[in-house]
């Protein structure tokens, strides 16, 4: 014979698998949303830049600035959008948002290359979009970079050959050459933006899922009257709580799941750690949505009610995670905050075992961050439904 | 004359007991006592504080004033008395979207029911209510009558000795109400405490003793044929003349104390003194006065308006169900 609390658990936690079964939009909300939003969510959700409309203005029209103009368009990261021959419809194009960019190369551009005297290229970038501007004007920049390397060593290498004595005789000191930067990626070597996004936003869905689902829960029990049946029953308070959660723990493991194989397949999210950490941190993350949506619930008298509660407590937990935008651009004043929200360390850890493939001792400060959030928040939300029965 | 009841073997206690809700006084010292095998009536008009005390006594609610005891516990700090309670809400308050059996096995586990006292108990329980070829049907697809037996099939799964019963034939048609009486007539008799409340008048007369609620206060309790046999007025029934006018007639006559329609008649209450003066009145109008026996909806009319806030209850400001309390009865 199991002790009491534990068949009063089993049995709220089977009549809640019940009536989800029952319910197929339930079943659709719990079991193939998540991973359905993740496949849209992940594939929008690209900061990738690439293809910027840029005008191009050849004053010089020589072969030279036809050649830097079609090499500075080679690597995709600039669209060859149309050509004029004025300045000033360049600058109206990218005004009226027809271009983005405007590559213009002024007359005597060839001539002074071949002179060997500096010239110069002028690359306009539309700052309303400052992400897109800033890869754009890299891009550029890098071009121009890697052209006056060779121009310098072209023009060294002209200078060098008169003294065919070779370069291991050393007869003749040659300038020092260039210092050059070889920037080398690690974790996401191609900076792919889906690596990084696809694990946060798995977090968000995770949390819009059990949190929503959780406040919903309890405030139907409360609306529909069956949280009064209930309560006239010898179960405890908690033991509701508990079994009424477990379900949607467990679906949230699922959805977990299906998640991770939709990063890994349709992503190519890597999956370079250890994945039990990674349910670990599920199971302690999902412990502070529910805890949270319960909390929302207490606070709710309807469904409709808890169901706004809960997107309110969603969008602040968002924005302050730094699933979207990095946590240093977050302001001074509101980054403590985001030690309190458990998405920000639930992010950590997914993004550190799948894309670091970090450790179970290396990410211990936030699985720990993460359970003590999760109980606290339970534990306060299990107090305040006993106080309000009362 | 009113069974006497020993404080040691009443099961349900709440003494001088006071509940508000904000602003609102639900219950003003409220005191009764209800003990085995007795079937207790919370009689009342909405409103009246029926759903408060009943819930109060379930422990669902904490109360400002005064106690609430069941089995001599407070029920709101000792969950074991659920064990030995089994309550039945006004509303729906089962899984409508599960089936009978769902239900019944769900509530049943939450009283930790072995798995053969359960198949035993629901057996019996579906039998008598005559639920047993429903068993597979949703909650919500059930009649308002076979719901309230399905509430009361749940709330009976565990052998309750108290059952506490809140509104529990309101919306329940006369077929599914007289079978809903004979179970707990039944229960009463194996010595179960049985509370319910009801705004049906005719309900009163089947109860044990009643207790009368009117804005949150007692005013009147006891053995409802006794409190019948103590009102201290004449009842009578006026037959003939013109309906309108005597409505008129009556609205203005300072004797009449209560005045309720009994099928195509006007019943009321007057005050002895001012039979003669009335009779006359009616005569002009060719209506008479004739004696009926008293009942207990004449008893509850005059006790409410004795108590003053309604200064007289008449027909039409009635709060009570209305002509199908009493055709039913």
């Amino acid at each position: 014979m199991l002790p009491r609390p534990l068949i009063q658990l089993l049995a709220v936690a089977k009549k809640e698998t019940l009536q989800t079964v029952n319910d197929r939009r339930m079943v659709a909300l719990l079991m193939i949303a998540p991973a359905l939003q993740l496949g849209i969510l992940g594939a929008a959700v690209d900061f990738d830049v690439d293809r910027v409309a840029t005008v191009v203005v050849d004053h010089d029209r020589s072969a030279a600035s036809r050649h830097h103009i079609e090499h500075v368009l080679a690597d995709g990261t600039l669209r060859r959008a149309f050509d004029t021959t004025s300045d000033a419809e360049a600058l109206a194009a990218i005004d009226q948002g027809r271009a983005v960019a405007a590559v213009i190369v002024p007359p005597g551009f060839g001539e002074r290359l071949e002179r060997g005297e500096p010239a110069e290229i002028q690359f306009v970038a539309a700052g309303t979009d400052p992400n897109q501007s800033a890869v754009a004007t890299a891009a550029a920049g890098r071009y121009a970079r890697f052209e006056s390397a060779r121009l310098v060593a072209a023009a060294r290498s002209a200078r060098g050959t008169p003294t065919a004595g070779g370069p291991s005789t050393g007869s003749v000191r040659q300038a020092p050459g260039p210092v050059v930067l070889v920037p080398r990626v690690l974790h996401n070597p191609r900076l792919r933006t889906a690596v990084y996004m696809v694990p946060g936003v798995m977090a968000l869905l995770l949390a819009v899922v059990t949190l929503i689902i959780a406040a919903m829960g309890l405030a139907r029990e409360r609306e529909t009257g069956t949280l009064e049946q209930v309560m006239v029953t010898p179960i405890g308070a908690t033991t509701l709580l508990a079994g009424k959660l477990l379900p949607y723990l467990v679906a949230g493991l699922f959805d977990l799941l299906m998640a991770l194989v939709v990063a890994a397949f349709a992503f190519g999210v890597p999956i370079n750690g250890n994945l039990g950490v990674v349910f670990l941190g599920t199971a302690a993350y999902l412990t502070s949505t529910l805890g949270t949506g319960l909390l929302v619930s207490t606070l709710s008298r309807t469904q409709q009610q808890a169901f706004i509660g809960g997107f309110l407590c969603m969008l602040p937990a968002l924005l302050l995670s730094g699933v979207m935008t990095p946590l240093w651009g977050i302001p001074e004043w509101l980054r403590p905050l985001t030690y309190v929200n458990p998405v920000c360390y639930y992010a950590v850890i997914v993004r550190g075992v799948l894309i670091k493939g970090a450790t179970l001792s290396e990410l211990w400060f936030e699985l720990l961050a993460l359970a003590g959030i999760g109980v606290t928040v339970l534990a306060f939300a299990a107090w305040r439904f006993r106080r309000g029965l009362g | 004359m009113a069974r006497q009841v020993n404080a040691a073997d009443a099961v349900l206690v709440a003494e001088e007991v006071e509940r508000r809700f904000e602003a609102v006084e639900a219950l003003r010292g409220v005191s009764l006592s209800v003990r085995c095998g007795e079937l207790f009536g919370l009689i009342g008009p909405d409103g009246a504080g029926k759903t408060t005390m009943v819930r109060a006594l379930a422990g669902l609610i904490g109360v400002h004033g005064g106690r609430v005891r069941v089995l001599g516990r407070d029920p709101l700090r000792n969950p074991v008395v659920r064990d030995a309670m089994g309550v039945m809400p006004q509303h729906y308050s089962l899984y409508g979207d599960l089936s009978v059996i769902e239900n019944l096995r769900f509530f049943g586990r939450l009283f930790c029911l072995p798995r053969r006292e359960f198949t035993e108990r629901s057996a019996r329980l579906l039998d008598i209510t005559r639920l047993a070829p429903f068993t597979d049907r949703r909650a919500d697809a059930l009649s308002g009558g076979m719901y309230k037996k399905l509430a009361l099939a749940c709330a009976l799964l565990h052998r309750p000795a108290v059952l506490l019963l809140d509104e529990p034939t309101n919306g329940v048609d006369p077929v599914s109400r007289r079978e809903l009486w004979e179970l707990l007539h039944e229960f009463v008799g194996e010595g179960m405490a049985v509370l319910l409340s009801t705004a049906y008048m005719d309900e009163a007369e089947r109860c044990h003793r009643v207790c009368l609620l009117h804005g949150g206060c007692v005013i009147a309790a006891g053995e409802p044929r006794a409190l019948v046999r103590q009102l201290e007025h004449p009842v009578f029934e006026v037959r003939g003349g013109d309906r309108v006018a005597l409505h008129a007639l009556l609205e203005g006559f300072s004797g009449v104390i209560a005045a309720s329609p009994a099928g195509d008649r006007l019943r009321v209450v007057l005050v002895a003194s001012t039979v003669p003066a009335l009779t006359a009145e009616l005569g002009t109008l060719g209506a008479a006065l004739a004696p009926v026996t008293a009942d207990f909806e004449d008893v509850f009319l005059t006790r409410i308006a004795a108590a003053g806030d309604a200064p007289r209850a008449s027909a039409a400001a009635r709060p009570l169900a209305g002509p199908v309390a009493r055709g039913d009865a």
